[in-house]
This record gives structure tokens, C-alpha cells and sequence, in this order.
């Protein structure tokens, strides 16, 4: 028996028309080296408000210009000189865009360095820039998850609205810290004075606490890091800090997402990204002395081997058709 | 170009009956939703209070690409007395609610629809309407200052909306 399958026309491909550009987030194994692989033949088509784990949204971003430094040079004989090849030289690539929100991540991502937590202080503690000696954090209990915080009794130190820091203490650890995401590199306990609350100083593992009940902390969001494990702690903070200079340089592996209007979809994959400017802000005007702050990011690609064929790439350009689409 | 600007109306009609399915007008004794096309309309130089009026102005072709690139200027005009139980002194909120379901129906996502050839189930004919191959979208409503007409408030807001010219398409 066999199958007739009806013929249908193609329409014209017509350049990808879109209006924004989606960020997404995911994690660096800096230790290993490795960043998380996305594979647009196999994740490609996700709804961009339900990125495929780990990919975290980083919500809309605007003015996304990439670049490629990369240099390609002749190589020419005889005289007159004549090309007879090219050959490249150096490659390089940049990526420099505005965050449209504001949170930890960002903030974090677009630092040119380590990204703090303005942990609440101890009682007296001095002042210091990027916040003073925190005070004393809460442990959990068994029991959390990546949404809520089991602190038993110890829930009526919080109160609803709190931001608060979750992750392991620190306890003399050298190399990369933070849970979920390296926040920073410690070369000595020295050097963090070694103190417990370090970890949770620097950590991108924060949440919101949105609701308390029965010792539990409620929190408005995920933890990057997943459900905390007994062990470690809850210091509640104000707010973010990071500073121009350091010696820490955040690494993440990038996605970006243009929708068609035609139901095509362009994606730019970075599988590592290093910030490549400080701290820096646009300001977009909007009336009278009312100006809009956008976060400033400018990154540049650094290299991963593609196991297809073993070459040494920055990004990956995806284009997806929309249906019936002429190729 | 029809096919788009009807699919234009359907989907935002639809959209607006969503967000508020109590904005209503009787229109040849018919109960429909408060939007129409003038353009589709008997004739008349009167503006329906609290409906949306749709008026298909601006056009223009760029026919660079595989396939031409159609841009439509949709006008839509709405105005309001306000609540005669009021006294009409709640025209300015009538007026801020209208400017906010129009916000809502044109900037929800996706802000683009498949092209609809609504030509065969045109006059009640029963049939349905034939999908075609591109998509319709637009960008995000413009408004224009309020203006104030004797007891009425008027605005106008204005939405581009863009389409491909199908091979074969009139």
C-alpha cells in the first residue's frame, strides 16, 4: 500500500522581522571548565517564558549588537604581489546589550567583577563600602526547597518582603564559591578575612520572602542553586553591590533569542561569556528631569570546541524557518 | 491587503471582547462587539460614543523582498460622553478605560496572527475561513492627544500594521 503525501508550495523566505531580543542565563562549571551546551537542533523551538533547564530568563534586553573582531588576512605571492589565500589570524567576538530589568543576575552578570550582597550588618559593625561584618545567619532545618526555607523558630527574624542570601559557610574553602553559579574566587582565607558569611556575601543563590508560615520562608522565586541541603544558612540583606575593579571575572553561558513575526526564530548561543567593561549604565531619557536607567552589559566570547568537528568556535548562530518557508 | 486588514479587525475585535465583553453597540439590530471598520459601515458622518472606530489610512509597499512588504496605518478613533447616571463627569475615566483595553488586545503577545482569507464565509455562508500562508503583525498603538468636544472626549490612536503580499493575493 502505498502513501500519497500532497504537495504543497513553499512561500518566498523574506528577512526575519522581530521586535525584541530575550536573554537566558546558565551556569559555567568554572572548575571543570565546562559550560552548559544548548543545542538548538533539540531545544531550539522552547516558549521563551519556559527556557529549557538550566537556562534562566533574564527577561527582555535591547540594543543587542554583536561583533566579530575576528581577522582574516591574505596570503599573496609573486611580484606583483597576488592573493592566493586567506587565512585567519585572530578570532574574537563581542556582545554588548542593555538589561531591561534589574535583579541579582543581571546585576551580577553585567559587573565586571565579583557582585556582592548587602548583607543586614551586626550590631556596631563598622562601615565598609561593600557592606559591613554581617550579622549572624540562621540555619535551615531539614525540609527546604528551591521555593521555601525551613528555619523553624527561627522565622520570627524575618519578615515578609525581606531579601535574603542562601548558601553554604565559609569555612577556609580556596578557588571558586556559590552555590548553583561561582560567585567569586577566594585565593585565601586570608584574603575574605576569613569570614563565615563570606559565601553568602558574594553568592547569586537570593530570593524573596514573600509569605511566612509554620517556620517556613516562602520565597517569590526559584533559588539558582535548587533546593538548599541542611547545613547551610539564611542571611537576610538590603541590596546588591559591586565595584570597579577586583580581580574576579564572572563567566556564563549566553543565549539570545529573536522571535520572527513569520513563526521563525533566530537564537545566538555564547557558550562562555566574560564581562569586558565595569559596572556601566545607559540612560534613556523620558520626560522633563525623568530618566530611565538601563544596566549596561558588554561580554566577550571566549572559545569552546565544537565536538561536530572539533573546531574552535565563540558562538553559534541558529536559524529556525518558519513553516512552508522557501530554504 | 484586504486579507490582512480583516484579519487585523477579527483578531482585535476578538481581543477587545475578551478584555471587556461588556463593551457592546447594536449595529443593524445586531448585539456585536464595540468595534467595527467605518469603512465597512453604512456611510455616516456620526461617531459611535464608546466603540472603536477603525479607518485604514496610511499604505505602503516595499516590493525589494522574495515578497512585497505591505505597511497599513490603522486609525482607531474612540470617544465618550461619559455615564449620563454621572452626570457625565466620569468621561475622563470611560476614556482611560478605553485607551487601557486597547493597550491590552494590541500589545498582548503574540502581536501577530496568521493571514485569514475571510472571502468565502463572507455573508453567512457557513464556511469557514481559509488559513493562509504568512502571518499578519503589527507594532504597538500610538495615541494622540484627547480632544475635548463639547460635552465628548475624543481620542485617536494608531497601530502599523504589516503583512506580505501572497503570490496570487489581491
Amino acid at each position: 500500500m502505498s502513501t500519497t503525501t500532497t504537495a504543497v508550495g513553499v512561500v518566498g523566505a523574506v528577512a526575519p522581522v522581530t521586535r525584541r531580543v530575550r536573554a537566558y542565563f546558565a551556569p559555567v562549571d568554572r572548575v571543570a571548565g565546562v559550560p552548559t551546551v544548548f543545542d538548538a537542533a533539540q531545544m531550539g523551538t522552547f516558549a521563551l517564558s519556559a527556557p529549557p533547564a538550566p537556562w534562566v530568563d533574564l527577561g527582555w534586553c535591547s540594543g543587542f549588537v554583536r561583533k566579530s573582531a575576528t581577522k582574516v588576512v591574505t596570503l599573496t605571492t609573486g611580484a606583483p604581489a597576488v592573493v592566493q589565500s586567506q587565512v585567519r589570524t585572530e578570532v574574537e567576538a563581542t556582545v554588548q546589550f542593555e538589561f531591561e530589568s534589574w535583579g541579582k543576575l543581571q546585576l551580577a552578570l553585567a559587573a565586571g567583577s565579583q557582585q556582592m550582597n548587602l548583607l543586614q550588618t551586626a550590631v556596631n559593625a563598622a562601615a565598609n563600602g561593600s557592606g559591613g561584618v554581617a550579622g549572624a545567619a540562621v540555619p535551615l532545618v531539614a525540609g527546604s526547597t528551591a521555593t521555601s526555607l525551613n528555619v523553624g523558630a527561627a522565622a520570627a527574624r524575618f519578615q515578609v518582603g525581606e531579601l535574603v542570601a542562601v548558601d553554604e559557610d565559609y569555612v577556609a574553602q580556596v578557588g571558586f564559591v556559590g552555590s548553583g553559579v561561582s560567585a567569586a574566587y577566594v585565593s585565601s582565607p586570608a584574603s575574605v578575612a576569613n569570614d563565615i558569611n563570606y559565601v553568602r556575601r558574594v553568592s547569586l543563590n537570593v530570593g524573596r520572602v514573600v509569605a511566612i508560615a509554620g517556620g517556613v520562608l516562602q520565597l517569590g522565586g526559584a533559588l539558582l542553586a535548587g533546593a538548599p541541603p541542611s547545613g547551610m544558612q539564611v542571611s537576610p540583606l538590603v541590596g546588591f553591590v559591586d565595584r570597579e575593579g577586583g580581580g574576579f571575572f564572572q563567566e556564563w553561558s549566553g543565549l539570545f533569542v529573536m522571535d520572527g513575526e513569520q513563526g521563525d526564530r533566530v537564537l545566538y548561543y555564547y557558550p562562555r561569556l566574560q564581562a569586558m567593561q565595569g559596572s556601566a549604565e545607559m540612560v534613556k531619557a523620558l520626560a522633563g528631569p525623568l530618566e530611565q536607567v538601563a544596566l549596561a552589559g558588554a561580554f566577550r566570547a571566549l572559545p569552546v570546541k565544537d565536538a561536530n568537528d572539533g573546531e574552535t568556535v565563540l558562538c553559534f548562530r541558529s536559524y529556525l524557518p518558519g513553516a512552508m518557508r522557501a530554504v | 491587503m484586504q486579507n490582512a486588514r480583516d484579519t487585523f479587525y477579527v483578531t482585535l475585535r476578538d481581543r477587545l471582547a475578551a478584555v471587556n465583553p461588556a463593551r457592546t453597540m447594536v449595529l443593524r439590530g445586531v448585539t456585536r462587539p464595540g468595534v467595527l471598520v467605518e469603512e465597512n459601515e453604512l456611510a455616516s458622518a456620526a461617531q459611535p460614543a464608546n466603540v472603536f472606530c477603525l479607518h485604514w489610512t496610511g499604505l505602503s509597499v516595499n516590493a525589494q523582498g522574495a515578497l512585497p512588504l505591505v505597511a497599513m496605518s490603522c486609525e482607531i478613533q474612540y470617544a465618550t460622553d461619559g455615564d449620563a447616571g454621572n452626570g457625565g463627569m466620569d468621561r475622563g475615566r470611560l476614556l482611560s478605560a478605553m485607551d487601557a483595553e486597547l493597550v491590552a488586545a494590541v500589545s498582548a503577545a503574540p502581536q501577530n496572527t496568521v493571514k485569514m482569507n475571510y472571502v468565502a464565509s463572507a455573508g453567512g455562508s457557513g464556511l469557514a475561513p481559509v488559513a493562509m500562508a504568512t502571518n499578519v503583525f503589527w507594532g504597538d498603538v500610538v495615541f494622540g492627544a484627547a480632544v475635548v468636544n463639547a460635552e465628548r472626549l475624543e481620542r485617536v490612536a494608531t497601530v502599523e500594521v504589516f503583512c506580505y503580499q501572497e503570490a496570487g493575493e489581491l
